[in-house]
């Protein structure tokens, strides 16, 4: 994918409001936000619903884009806080109705899958916490450099490199990788 | 240069880098109308924010227009230096309600004609 392709589209759409373009965009970069959002997320539909509302922020916010870093490594910071404002906002219904008497069941702090099939990689993910999840699954599953990274969690590049080391190290510990690797 | 680049940030993977790399894989997504159905809302906000000014206008026009008709009469009883032709012009430019159906009859047609234009 070419990011001068991104960057003329990106033009048009702040603009013009061009809507055609900004679908193309869309086009381009979906799959990627989405597989993003279904690792991170753990339930399809979840995580497409908030697909859609990543590219609609991303539509919104699009002038903020300056082109400075890679077009995917902005719309995945557009979708980690989308991701991070719907699990604040669902904890927040789920304290809500319990200050009103009903318990719910939360999984705020949990990677909980709705899918029957456990596959390896969700095992794997289950033993992260939710923000090394992220940056795993952005350096692994979407290839983003460290910097990259680092600019779409707020965070310095020293500190991505260790979530990402501690990351590791507890797939190391969980995990007999090197079984998986010659099995 | 960049490919170099690329190729010794690759050389400095370690095997379970590669490892993970292989286990995040996935196949890529097929679209399946997820971008047409994106653009359709962002289209529908569009035209929403489009429709809000003149429908605020037109909403308080609406309510306005009474108190405004009775502002006038009162300021007329208020200024008798004021010339009653004047008052009378003033009076005649509110428009009255049958004007602002029309008026939003047409604007609501103007606005469906140029979505029907842009889809």
């Amino acid at each position: 994918m070419s990011s001068t392709q991104d960057h003329a589209l990106v033009a048009r759409v702040v603009s013009g409001q061009d809507t055609a373009a900004f679908g193309e965009l869309v086009r381009r970069h979906q799959s990627q936000v989405r597989n993003f959002l279904r690792k991170l997320a753990g339930d399809i539909s979840a995580a497409d619903d908030l697909s859609q509302d990543c590219f609609m922020h991303a539509w919104e916010k699009m002038h903020t884009y300056t082109g400075r870093g890679s077009f995917i490594g902005w719309l995945l910071k557009v979708a980690y806080t989308t991701f991070l404002q719907s699990k604040r906002k669902s904890k927040r219904y789920a304290e809500i109705m319990e200050q009103v008497g009903h318990r719910m069941e939360t999984n705020a702090e949990t990677y909980t899958l709705q899918s029957d099939e456990v596959t390896d990689l969700d095992k794997l993910l289950a033993v992260l916490d939710e923000e090394e999840r992220a940056i795993m699954i952005m350096s692994y599953a979407c290839g983003l450099s460290h910097r990259e990274i680092g600019e779409a969690t707020s965070m310095p590049i020293g500190t991505v490199k260790s979530v990402i080391f501690r990351g590791k190290q507890k797939i190391r510990t969980s995990f007999d990788i090197k079984d998986h690797q010659h099995g | 240069m960049i490919s170099k680049i690329i190729n010794m940030a690759d050389k400095m993977k370690d095997a379970d880098d590669r490892l993970l790399e292989s286990m995040f894989a996935s196949e890529p997504i097929a679209d399946s109308g997820f971008s047409a159905a994106v653009v359709k809302r962002v289209r529908r906000r569009l035209w929403l924010r489009r429709l809000a000014v003149p429908i605020a206008a037109l909403v308080g026009g609406a309510i306005a227009i009474k108190p405004l008709a009775d502002f006038v009469s009162i300021a007329a009883s208020l200024f008798p230096a004021v010339p009653p032709q004047l008052i009378d012009a003033t009076a005649s430019m509110i428009p009255q309600l049958p004007t602002i159906v029309l008026g939003a009859m047409i604007l609501g047609a103007c606005l469906l004609g140029l979505r029907l234009l842009e889809d």
